[in-house]
């Protein structure tokens, strides 16, 4: 106890005689540990926006899109992405033999300008079937769905996204029966969707989504080809048998590189996979800074240790060993790289409460350890060599030292 | 108690080897008193060196309680210099960052044998004894030189020290404070029964001990 009380006084001591070098050192490891935890809070955060964001997609979902988009869990390089052949009605027909899955709903999306009120705006149409709002979790605010008879008698109905609606109308509520103009035709507006947040860094603005009966769209899509089919299965359990069952089922009709079978996961840890490496080469890049603040430490700590040899050759008069001598600077510039590391934390958590109105930036108890972790081993790393060096002065060359 | 036999200190200036100790055989048995008395230059300081453990002899051999200490690990060697040694120096050798009583204390934070002695209040009854009681929380820089060195005395016995090596303690104050110092040395031999060996080249300090041990050109006359 008195033994750390003395080392730890006789550093916090060395510390304040030295103000204003012993803040720039400890700036050094500040920028640094403040520049790898906040690149972590921001790829935590993305990492957390994008899993929001494909939850809200709904659970236990399968997606059949048209060529080859994901191969051994990564987007696939080079052509042959969403090509291939589209769907049609009969593939939908064909795959409702599957028992294990409750909703087979195919999707034929486009982007367009769409009218009303006195705006034009550009949304996507997303045109499929009224079993999309089941299964995608998409709640009403206002007005009512379309229904399937809606989408057998070819009505003109439209369900908009909450974004949409106030853009084209101001507020939600007047554009309820209103009439919104799409691909030159009328379609009235039935209802409302809550908001599913999203949109920014590239990902599908779902409120900007205007939804209407696929038979509907059939007058703008001649070909009546999907681009999607969606199908939700009953159980998480089923979802790999399903998926063998649709790939069969599809194979009937289609080559193995005209389609695949995706569950909304493999997306996820596509994406998640390319934004990892992002993250982690710019974490790396931001470590060099860490390293640069370790350096400055050793510099201080031998100007230190010169400074101080008169007192460690009184130490060691005293029955101080080498281990004793090198342990007290390792803790001195252990000390001081984690005030760099205290000290950069709080800063990098008050950016991330500033940034967070605008990015889902956080940080979690994991890059709180790392950057305490870090700190001190370059504490220990760097504040070898000058302890070391500090540790080997013969006892009366350094009593002797003026 | 100490016994050195042939020790040799060999300096290598610009290719020239000089000797400050040349083949220098002493022994000194428990309790004496010692002034080791000679010129300026005469390997006085060298000699206290090796007997304290603060350096090496080029050759030669230091037996301290029996044992070749220059044949000992670090450990060992920093050990004696915690329980067996205490010095005290010319110029004091105080921390200026730490208190007068946490002066007196350092020797004990490098201590790893347990005791049951408590150090606290063993340190403020030398302090008391030596009459510094009221400057225990003021630090060395702020007292004079005599009390610093009284501090420095209590430093020394504070790990019941065997031997106490004082390299011209008196040289830094004035006669009054230096008479103080070395009575207080006598009455740490004569009643503590410690063994204390004094560096000097004052006659009159020298006087005082019992035995001198006379250096000319690093050897014994
Ligand atoms: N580190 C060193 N390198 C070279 N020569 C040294 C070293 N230390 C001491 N000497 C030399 O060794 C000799 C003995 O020195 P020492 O300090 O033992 O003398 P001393 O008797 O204590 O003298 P003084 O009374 O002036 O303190 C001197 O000539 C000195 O110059
Ligand atoms: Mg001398």
């Amino acid at each position: 106890m008195t033994y750390f009380y003395f080392i730890l006084k006789s550093a916090l001591e060395d510390f304040r005689r030295n103000k204003v070098r012993t803040l720039l050192t400890s700036l050094g490891i500040l920028i640094g540990v403040s520049s790898v935890v906040l690149l972590m809070a921001f790829g935590l955060g993305l990492k957390k926006y994008i899993t929001d964001q494909f939850e809200s997609l709904g659970a236990n979902l399968l997606i059949i899109f048209p060529g080859k988009l994901i191969q051994n869990g990564q987007f696939r390089q080079g052509p042959g992405g969403l090509g291939g052949k589209r769907f049609d009605e009969k593939d939908v027909l064909k795959l409702t033999k599957i028992k294990t899955a409750l909703y087979i709903v195919p999707a034929f999306t486009k982007t367009v300008e769409v009218s009303g009120g006195s705006h034009t705006e550009t949304a996507d149409i997303y045109a499929t079937t009224n079993d999309i709002f089941a299964i995608r979790n998409l709640e009403l605010d206002l007005g009512s769905y379309f229904t399937a008879t809606d989408n057998d008698k070819r009505s003109k109905y439209a369900v908009l996204g909450p974004k949409i609606a106030e853009k084209l109308f101001g507020t939600k509520e007047t554009a309820l029966g209103r009439s919104v103009k799409i691909e030159n035709q009328g379609f009235k507006v039935v209802g409302i969707l809550k908001s599913k947040g999203g949109g920014g860094f590239g990902g599908p603005d779902l409120d900007s989504f205007a939804y209407i009966p696929y038979k509907t769209s059939y007058s703008f899509n001649p070909d009546k080809k999907f681009i999607a089919i969606n199908i939700k299965v009953d159980r998480q359990d089923n979802i790999q048998s399903t998926k063998e069952q649709v790939k069969k089922i599809m194979l009937d009709r289609y080559s193995e590189d005209d389609f695949s079978v995706i569950e909304a996961t493999e997306i996820l840890n596509a994406v998640s996979s390319i934004f990892a490496i992002m993250n982690a080469v710019l974490v790396a890049i931001a470590a060099i800074s860490l390293i640069v603040g370790g350096i400055g430490i050793m510099n201080i700590m031998y100007v230190s240790v010169v400074e101080r040899t008169k007192e460690i050759g009184i130490r060691r008069a005293v029955g101080a060993t080498r281990s004793d001598i090198l342990y007290q600077f390792l803790i001195e510039s252990v000390i001081l790289s984690l005030v760099g590391g205290f000290l950069g934390l709080l800063i990098s958590y008050l950016v991330v409460l500033l940034v967070q109105k605008f990015f889902p930036a956080y940080m979690n108890l994991e890059s709180i350890l790392i950057a305490l972790g870090v700190s001190s081993l370059i504490g220990i790393v760097f504040g070898v060599f000058p302890a070391r060096k500090a540790s080997l002065l013969s006892p009366i060359d350094a009593i002797r030292y003026e | 108690m100490i016994k050195l036999l042939n020790v040799s200190k060999q300096y290598t200036l610009e290719d020239e080897v000089f000797f400050a100790l040349k083949k220098v055989s002493l022994e000194i048995g428990e309790g004496e008193f010692i002034g080791i008395v000679g010129p300026s230059g005469c390997g006085k300081s060298t000699l206290m060196h090796l007997i304290g453990l603060l350096d090496r002899p080029t050759e030669g051999q230091v037996k301290i309680l029996g044992r070749d200490v220059f044949t000992l690990q670090d450990e060992e060697r920093s050990k004696m210099r915690n329980q067996v040694i205490g010095f005290v120096f010319q110029q004091f050798n105080l921390l200026n960052k730490l208190t007068v009583l946490e002066n007196v204390l350092l020797p004990t934070i490098y201590t790893r044998s347990k005791t049951d002695v408590n150090h606290q209040d063993k340190a403020r009854a030398l302090l008391q004894r030596f009459g510094i009681e009221k400057q225990i929380n003021s630090y060395p820089n702020k007292i004079s030189g005599g009390q610093q060195q009284r501090v420095a005395i209590a430093r020394a016995l504070i790990n019941n020290p065997k031997i106490i090596l004082a390299d011209e303690p008196t040289g830094n104050l004035d006669s009054q404070s230096g008479k103080v110092i070395l009575d207080l040395l006598g009455t740490l031999n004569k009643n503590d029964k410690i063994t204390v060996i004094i560096v000097t080249h004052d006659k009159e300090v020298a006087g005082k001990t019992k035995r001198q041990i006379r250096l000319k050109d690093g050897e014994i006359v």
